[in-house]
């Protein structure tokens, strides 16, 4: 299995996230909106030059900032 | 027996429409992320008692990670358990990450209800939810409603009393998201639907390329409809009421009153030819009600109009993903859109809503730019009022320094202050079409709270300056001042007066200058002063309570300088 960034990963891609670096205030923040390790994502936009990105969670759609997505690894194959 | 009714649930799940639905007490609602950042109380008649009701900020979790999501937990403890009932809102067109809150809430042991707002919208979008079974299954009453239209309201009343704790074991993070899991798939069925022009739009506006087109759009047409609308209103409505009613009301009793004495002075004030000027005159009937009525509620009628369909369609969240970008160099994120949209309307509710961001160091960035950068509707009317007849040149240019100022203001701020600016967890609405008598309902609260405050302050205003002016009070305090403002500003000594009421309103203020015959640039100069210096006692006040007195201090201090340099700066370099 290999991981990459959220940053890094295709738009309109589907996966799982497979680690989220960061502190336990991040994994709080994201565990309270359902992003949490093994929860599939599809992401939807990444605005260019460090912005947010997209993100689509079982019915919600989430923008998180450029430095928080780099967070965010996800499995490919 | 029940002391206190709570209202808690999720951001942006129609909780302040629950609560305006329950207490008939109207509170602004938005389809935003925290709208809501105060506390707001209600009552609800319940048989014969009389229970206070109260509106809770937005929060995820029980574990609070902003500071309105702590303060809507904190509340939560002020009572004992049993004294209480908890209504959790939740977002039916959303069960699964509502849910997280709501087994906090049972495991936590407070005695709630679930309201399953905006069922409507579920099932448009092919969302059923077996209510009895989510009923079952968590052992709490659940009652559909959508507030929007009060549909369930009434049920959801007669059920407060069925509301008990029940026990149930403490689950860890992820167990927790998992049985929340095994709950959805038991109650909820989707059907599966095609893709609408809504979601096609949706997606759009979140992409790079399209959402800049899509937001050029959206701003371009939203400026010229409130130009378009405000200036509809005072041609149509209130310029032939003042001219072709009042004003001749208004002769026929200076005709009779003839004598010049202080009261003539005061109320009517200096007749121009003969005749009154609404806009030279300056008494308490004459010009006073000409700024507030005339020149001012015609722009925030349109204003708010427009503000508020953006809020109820959920356009301001896409907004700040687009702008991310630009407001991280300032030291804040997208999200500050929002208080900066709502200062434009009136810096109070804009720094109010500067609660939305996370860290202090951001909130005082944001309060000092929208005090210093963002000039609110009554002086932007007065602006377009005072300079529009020279042309859009001299109005898009106090504009561009104010926006040159935030930029700079901001960039400053951000490289010397201690910290780091944090990155946005956003929420993106789906778009909504609001009902237009909710609409209605939000323009007209929006104005009503505009004139109660207004027109007591613009009338107090213009008295004041009648007094000082005819018992000549104001010649010392115009001495004094004339080595600034006219040495450095270029303008006549008289200004002075204008520039200090600016402390009271600023609509006033710039009514003030219309009768000292300025010219085009020391008007220019006038109203951009008027826009950075001192902001008016309301948002004094405000900038106090949030920032604490050491930052309001700096905060002014800033004000102040950045005035001298930028009022210097244009009388002497950019406008010779």
């Amino acid at each position: 299995m290999h991981k990459i960034s959220l940053v890094a990963f295709k738009t309109k891609h589907k996966g799982k996230v497979a680690e989220i670096l960061g502190g336990v205030n991040l994994h709080n923040r994201l565990m309270n909106m359902g992003i949490y390790k093994g929860r599939e994502v599809t992401k939807l936009s990444h605005i260019g030059l460090r912005g947010p990105v997209v993100i689509k969670s079982g019915r919600s759609i989430l923008a998180l900032g450029h430095g928080m997505a780099e967070k965010i690894m996800i499995e490919i194959e | 027996m029940i002391k206190k009714i709570y209202l808690i649930g999720n951001p942006n799940v129609g909780k302040s429409v629950v609560f305006s639905r329950l207490t008939g007490v109207q509170a602004i609602s938005s389809n935003y992320p925290g709208t809501t950042v105060e506390i707001t109380k209600g009552y609800l008649r319940l048989g014969d008692e009389r229970i206070e009701v109260v509106d809770l900020p937005g929060t995820y979790s029980l574990e609070p990670t902003s500071s309105a999501e702590e303060a809507a937990v904190s509340l939560l403890g002020e009572y004992p358990k049993n004294e209480i009932v908890v209504i959790n809102i939740l977002d039916s067109t959303n069960l699964e990450r509502n849910l997280l809150l709501t087994l906090q809430l049972i495991e936590a042991g407070f005695p709630i209800l679930l309201s399953l707002n905006m069922c409507d919208d579920a099932a448009h979008k092919g969302i059923s939810i077996d209510i009895k079974k989510l009923q079952g299954i968590l052992n709490v009453p659940v009652v559909p409603t959508c507030a929007v239209t009060g549909t369930g309201i009434r049920l959801l009343i007669e059920r407060i009393k069925e509301a008990t704790s029940i026990k149930r074991g403490e689950l860890g993070h992820e167990e927790r998201w998992k049985e929340i899991g095994r709950i959805i798939e038991q109650v909820q069925h989707l059907e599966h639907r095609h893709h609408s022009l809504r979601e096609v739009l949706e997606d759009a506006s979140v992409r790079p390329l399209t959402g800049l087109i899509m937001a050029a759009v959206v701003i371009y047409v939203s400026f010229k409809i409130v130009r378009f609308v405000g200036e509809s209103i005072i041609n149509k409505v209130t310029d032939p009421l003042f001219f072709n009613f009042y004003q001749p009301a208004l002769e026929k009793m200076a005709f009779y009153w003839q004598g010049k004495g202080f009261l003539f002075h005061l109320f009517i004030g200096d007749l121009i030819n003969g005749k009154i000027d609404f806009k030279q005159s300056l008494g308490m009937l004459t010009t006073a009600p000409y700024i507030e009525f005339g020149m001012v509620l015609p722009y925030v009628v349109s204003f708010y109009f427009i503000l508020s369909l953006l809020e109820d369609i959920g356009y301001l969240p896409r907004l700040a993903i687009l702008l991310d970008n630009i407001l991280h160099r300032l030291g804040l994120h997208g999200y500050a859109i929002i208080p900066v949209l709502l200062g434009f309307g009136c810096n109070v509710p804009g720094i109010l809503s500067s609660r939305v961001l996370e860290s202090k160091r951001e909130r005082f960035i944001a309060s000092t730019i929208i005090s210093i950068g963002v000039p609110c509707v009554p002086l932007q009317a007065m602006i377009f009022g005072l300079l529009g007849r020279f042309g859009g040149f001299y109005v898009g240019g106090v504009y561009l320094v104010l926006f040159i100022l935030v930029l700079t203001l901001g960039f400053i701020l951000n490289s010397i202050l201690p910290g780091f600016s944090p990155e946005f967890l956003l929420e993106i609405p789906p778009y909504r079409f609001p009902p237009l008598d909710m609409l209605v309902k939000k323009l007209y609260f929006r104005i009503k709270g505009f004139l109660m405050e207004a027109v007591p302050v613009v009338l107090i205003g213009v008295m004041v300056i009648n007094i000082l002016l005819y018992f000549k009070v104001l010649d010392i305090v115009t001495g004094l001042s004339a080595p600034v403002v006219n040495g450095l500003f270029g303008l006549p000594k008289e200004a002075i007066v204008a520039l200090a009421i600016g402390f009271l309103r600023k609509d006033v203020a710039i009514g003030l200058l219309m009768p000292l015959g300025l010219s085009v640039k020391q008007l220019f100069i006038a109203a951009t002063l008027l826009a950075i210096s001192f902001p008016c006692a309301a948002t004094f006040i405000v900038l106090w309570k949030e920032l604490g007195l050491k930052d309001l201090i700096r905060s002014t201090l800033m004000m102040i300088i950045v005035s001298i340099i930028v009022g210097t700066a244009l009388n002497f370099l950019i406008l010779r």
